[in-house]
């Protein structure tokens, strides 16, 4: 599946493409609801890792709005709970993420992203 | 025993990878994974040893028997499964499932010389048994598996990333069951370059492949896998390629004499049932 989580680590790989290769932006896609365990703990320690304005716009193409636009400093309980959902209850199961830079896209489908690229595309 | 045949690539290495490498873990899917669950003792300790929070990638992570750890505190860190076969894919996204208990693997369909992430983004890196699959012309089969390895060192963290790479020795123990041909280990002049050889999968009688099942009175299909086993010392001297390429010192942050140096560590390194490994940590000073 391709969860926002994932999504923030992907970038495009296309040969020459990397300048405003990443976030890629999701397109046509539909998404489906899965509930997992909480763990405070590993959202926590795991957030300094993410961009966070890539997040929010990712969870606004996917249609969640809960995230403020900006990182707060502070992490209460209430927001790990909304990060919990939009990095590990979101799956993107079909659809497509598109390069803004250099227009390639990226598959996806049943779950799996398609990140191959042909040939004469790679770097 | 299997007898293990010795080959020589002649034909174009990405034909001969996608015939003999990809093309083989797309039929044999189903059966392969059926044979392939207990995660191997020295990786268990690996992922089980990182800190909560840490994200990861496994490149070439087959069935994804590894995604699922570590066993004491799932869920504890993440790691998200690379291979460049949708069917054994379609096994690792579910990989740790348990009847009635569905659980849903991060998995990305892609080559292990790609690079769609973020440059040093994940925390670490395991690379079990996929690098002696890379294919190419013996002049440059070094080339291609440094990059892969280089891959690796550049998915992850400058500061604190940790690689494990796992790859099949030539040197086979007792319980392995396959036997080397002794002309096939000894023949090269040069004993760190390894050996080309097809490792012949059996499928069971019964087993289901991509195309179907088969029936008894049907010959039982036998594919052909392309290794390179590895000599003893390759993966070492491949690791440091691999980091010198990438502008890497080798050894520790203390050796490096002015601030700012980027390296990377060899931590350990040895031979565990048949495959040689090496764990490596980035650092700059």
């Amino acid at each position: 599946m391709v969860r926002l989580i994932t999504h923030n680590l992907l970038a495009c790989h296309v040969k020459g493409c990397t300048t405003n290769n990443f976030p890629l932006v999701f397109q046509d896609v539909q998404v489906e609801l899965q509930e997992a365990e909480f763990n405070p703990d590993f959202i926590r320690n795991m957030l300094s890792r993410l961009e966070w304005t890539a997040l929010v716009s990712a969870a606004k193409q996917v249609g969640d709005t809960s995230l403020p636009p900006e990182q707060p400093d502070m992490m209460d309980d209430e927001l790990l709970q909304k990060l919990h959902h939009v990095l590990m209850e979101i799956h993107v199961t079909d659809g497509a993420m598109v390069c803004q830079n250099c227009n390639h896209i990226y598959p996806i489908s049943n779950g799996i992203p398609n990140m191959l690229l042909a040939e004469h595309e790679i770097g | 025993m299997k007898p293990v045949k010795s080959v020589t690539i002649i034909d174009d290495p990405q034909v001969h990878e996608d015939q003999h490498v990809h093309a083989v873990y797309d039929q044999i899917a189903s059966h392969f994974s059926s044979t392939r669950y207990k995660p191997w003792p020295i990786i268990a300790k690996f992922l089980s040893d990182l800190p909560t929070g840490w994200i990861g990638l496994d490149s070439g992570t087959g069935n994804g028997k590894y995604l699922p750890l570590p066993a004491d505190r799932p869920g504890s860190i993440l790691t998200i499964g690379l291979d460049r076969s949708r069917n054994l894919l379609q096994i690792a996204q579910h990989a740790g499932s348990e009847p009635g208990c569905p659980v849903t693997r991060e998995v990305v369909w892609g080559d292990v010389l790609g690079d769609g992430w973020r440059s040093g983004v994940f925390d670490y890196t395991i690379s079990i048994a996929t690098i002696h699959h890379l294919a190419s012309h013996d002049r440059r089969k070094l080339a291609v598996q440094v990059r892969a390895t280089s891959r690796l060192l550049q998915a992850v963290s400058p500061v604190h990333g940790r690689v494990m790479i796992y790859v099949w020795a030539i040197e086979q123990d007792e319980l392995s069951k396959r036997s080397i041909p002794a002309s096939d280990t000894n023949g090269s002049d040069n004993p760190m370059t390894g050996e080309d050889v097809f490792v012949p999968w059996v499928m069971s009688q019964g087993q289901h492949t991509a195309k179907g099942k088969f029936k008894n009175d049907v010959e039982t299909p036998v594919y052909n896998r392309y290794y390179h086993m590895f000599a003893k010392g390759e993966l070492e001297q491949l690791t440091v390629q691999a980091a010198d390429e990438f502008g890497l010192m080798v050894g520790s942050r203390e050796s490096a004499n002015t601030k700012g140096c980027r390296g990377v560590e060899i931590i350990q390194e040895g031979w565990e049932r048949s495959n040689y490994y090496v764990e490596l940590r980035r650092w700059v000073s």
